[in-house]
């Protein structure tokens, strides 16, 4: 089978999934969600308004109808108006993503290098005490709540009780002028992605050294080892080419999870007007709009991101075709 | 149950080797030994010997720790250490009821698609699979929060949903794999129908798999209801470590670390004792399941 005809397959296998998250968000956010009629109704309305603001939610057509309207919504990325900002939500999507990105970047990327450094170094010294502290640190990360690292980091770098060395709050990197200002990026954007490493890193670190141990223990490694090649050549060489089908993965996969879930702890807590304030303030406010199109349009983003993982094995090892995928 | 307590008994060399070698992982032990005397914490608080005084208000306010008050007071002079020790209790409630639910859930759906492997029910279970395990897990539990309009068990609900997922698939790998061993293909020959074929000789031979899904989805449930109660999404009533991290965050401006020490000092003990406990239990019953399976 051709590249194309596998890449045309993936896309096809992945409808099943994309109707399935669209249509658990619609139940979950639109049809079961509360009925916002009064929501959007001044003080004692009259019944034809009641009726005209119902049938403008669409509450009085059948499910399929409504549940394509999501659909319609998710395609052309018109979610409406917020209901508690003045905003379309489209407008509050794209001008918070970027500042998402800015933030959880830099963390995501340092993060993953430095876990995939230690993992080698770990098992450059498998057994040997350095290894034995590698893990146990990586236990402990793992153990740590991640909100009590964000509290932690706060405190430390940026509170008069500690360091004080960062604000404390808020995202003003763009000067008076409406440049964007690199020094005031590092001053705003350190201290959530040092928080960001520690939260992942005892995870990833953990997650790496296995995936690296089993490779180790292949027939491959050991031929490799018993022709004498060095340390160095069999770890870059051999090893961890095999071992990027899993470690893609993993960072693939991560990527909304880490954009939503991970900002959205860190964004709220640290005032950054990104796409996790964004869900924060929804989720507070129930905000439909907004939770509608966030959910939808992440679920979506990791089916897309499902089937490029594939697509990424099939250049790191060919092998893998349509029956073992 | 007696199908259960049979089957021990049969394997019990197996067992027996497992609790051989989990003797000897000083961490593990340890690790049980954290856990353990959590859950009589937590135990205590649900009888009322201890942690009852949670709620109540005295004038000292924002004390430092003390004999009297182990942990200091809070704003509004309530003990930490009775708030922290009765948050115990509600942690270990929503561990249990979220860990029981999805384990059963786990292995009841992924037994049935691996008893009907490459049927549409299979098919069908894989694909609610695959969907749960896309939606952003803190988006569900919001989601599912929203439309049960801020219930008391959205939470629970809404964990249950998006844990039982990876049981599943173990359980659903390891069905396929034990249905085609002889000792299944002899039950068939006897005349033993399907289901009693899965819960007298599939099921019970899954069991050192669910023992250890079990671990890691109580870590994660803990770890997670710290996060929802923080967001506001979670506990309601009375109080939890999530609760307390969520009101330290006022203390911490006015510098006072009670209730964030106290707090997440309870939690990472609890989190690093069920961690060590679930990494020797894996190395005891299956050393192949190393990869982490914790959902975050």
């Amino acid at each position: 089978m051709n590249n194309w005809a596998f890449a045309l397959q993936k896309l096809l296998s992945g409808i099943p999934l994309l109707f399935g998250v669209s249509l658990v968000s619609f139940i979950l956010m639109v049809y079961f969600g509360p009925d916002l009629t009064y929501e959007l109704l001044g003080k004692n309305p009259t019944p034809e308004a009641i009726e005209e603001v119902r049938q403008s939610l669409g509450y009085d057509q059948p499910f399929w109808q409504r549940y394509l309207v999501y659909v319609k919504e998710l395609v052309t990325f018109d979610f409406g108006v917020s209901m508690v900002k003045d905003r379309s939500v489209t407008d509050m999507l794209t001008s918070s993503i970027p500042v998402s990105l800015q933030l959880t970047l830099p963390g995501f990327i340092i993060g993953n290098l430095l876990a995939i450094s230690l993992a080698i170094f770990a098992i450059q010294n498998r057994g040997n005490w350095l290894d034995k502290i590698i893990m146990t640190l990586s236990v402990i990360g793992m153990s740590i709540s991640f909100l009590v690292i964000i509290i932690g980091c706060q405190l430390i770098f940026s509170s008069s009780y500690g360091l004080d060395w960062f604000p404390v709050r808020g995202w003003q990197v763009y000067d008076s002028n409406g440049h964007f200002n690199w020094l005031s990026y590092l001053d705003y954007v350190t201290v959530p992605t040092l928080a960001l490493i520690f939260i992942s890193l005892g995870y990833n670190t953990r997650f790496y050294r296995a995936v690296l141990a089993e490779e180790m223990s292949k027939d491959h490694i050991k031929t490799a080892h018993a022709y004498g090649h060095s340390k160095n050549k069999i770890c870059y060489q051999f090893l961890l080419k095999n071992a990027m089908v899993p470690i893609i993965t993993r960072i693939m996969f991560s990527i909304p999870m880490v954009i939503i879930s991970g900002s959205l702890l860190l964004e709220s807590y640290f005032g950054i007007p990104g796409v996790g304030l964004v869900t924060y303030d929804a989720i507070v406010a129930g905000d439909q709009p907004v939770l509608k199109a966030i959910v939808g349009l992440t679920a979506a983003l990791f089916v897309l991101m499902l089937i490029f993982a594939e697509l990424l094995y099939r250049v790191f090892d060919p092998r893998i075709n349509s029956e073992s995928a | 149950m007696s199908t259960q307590l049979l089957n021990t008994q049969s394997n019990h060399s197996l067992w027996q080797e497992s609790w051989q070698k989990f003797k000897h992982d000083h961490w593990g032990f340890w690790g049980l030994a954290i856990v353990v005397a959590y859950f009589l914490t937590a135990i205590g608080v649900w009888l009322g010997l201890w942690g009852t005084d949670w709620s109540s208000i005295s004038t000292d306010f924002n004390h430092p720790p003390s004999a009297k008050h182990w942990f200091g007071t809070n704003a509004i002079g309530q003990d930490v250490a009775e708030r922290g020790i009765y948050a115990t209790k509600v942690a270990f409630e929503v561990g249990v009821v979220v860990t029981v639910f999805s384990v059963f859930l786990g292995v009841f759906l992924g037994a049935l698609a691996g008893l009907y492997e490459n049927t549409w029910l299979d098919a069908i279970l894989l694909w609610l699979m695959g969907v749960i395990d896309s939606i952003p897990f803190y988006l569900l539990v919001a989601a599912v929060a929203y439309a049960m309009s801020g219930h008391q068990l959205a939470m629970h609900l809404a964990m249950i949903m998006v844990f039982w997922t990876t049981t599943a698939r173990i359980i659903r790998a390891e069905v396929i794999k034990l249905h085609r061993q002889e000792f299944v293909e002899a039950a068939h020959a006897t005349g033993i129908g399907g289901w009693r074929t899965l819960f007298r000789h599939i099921i019970p031979n899954t069991n050192h798999l669910i023992i250890i899904q079990a671990t890691l989805i109580f870590v994660s449930a803990i770890k997670t209801e710290v996060i929802l109660s923080f967001l506001g999404l979670g506990i309601k009533e009375g109080i939890s470590w999530g609760l307390m991290i969520a009101e330290s965050t006022n203390d911490i401006q006015a510098g006072y670390f009670n209730n964030f020490l106290a707090a997440s000092l309870l939690l990472f003990i609890l989190v690093i004792g069920f961690n060590l406990f679930s990494d020797a239990l894996q190395d005891a019953l299956d050393p192949k399941i190393n990869l982490s399976h914790e959902k975050n």
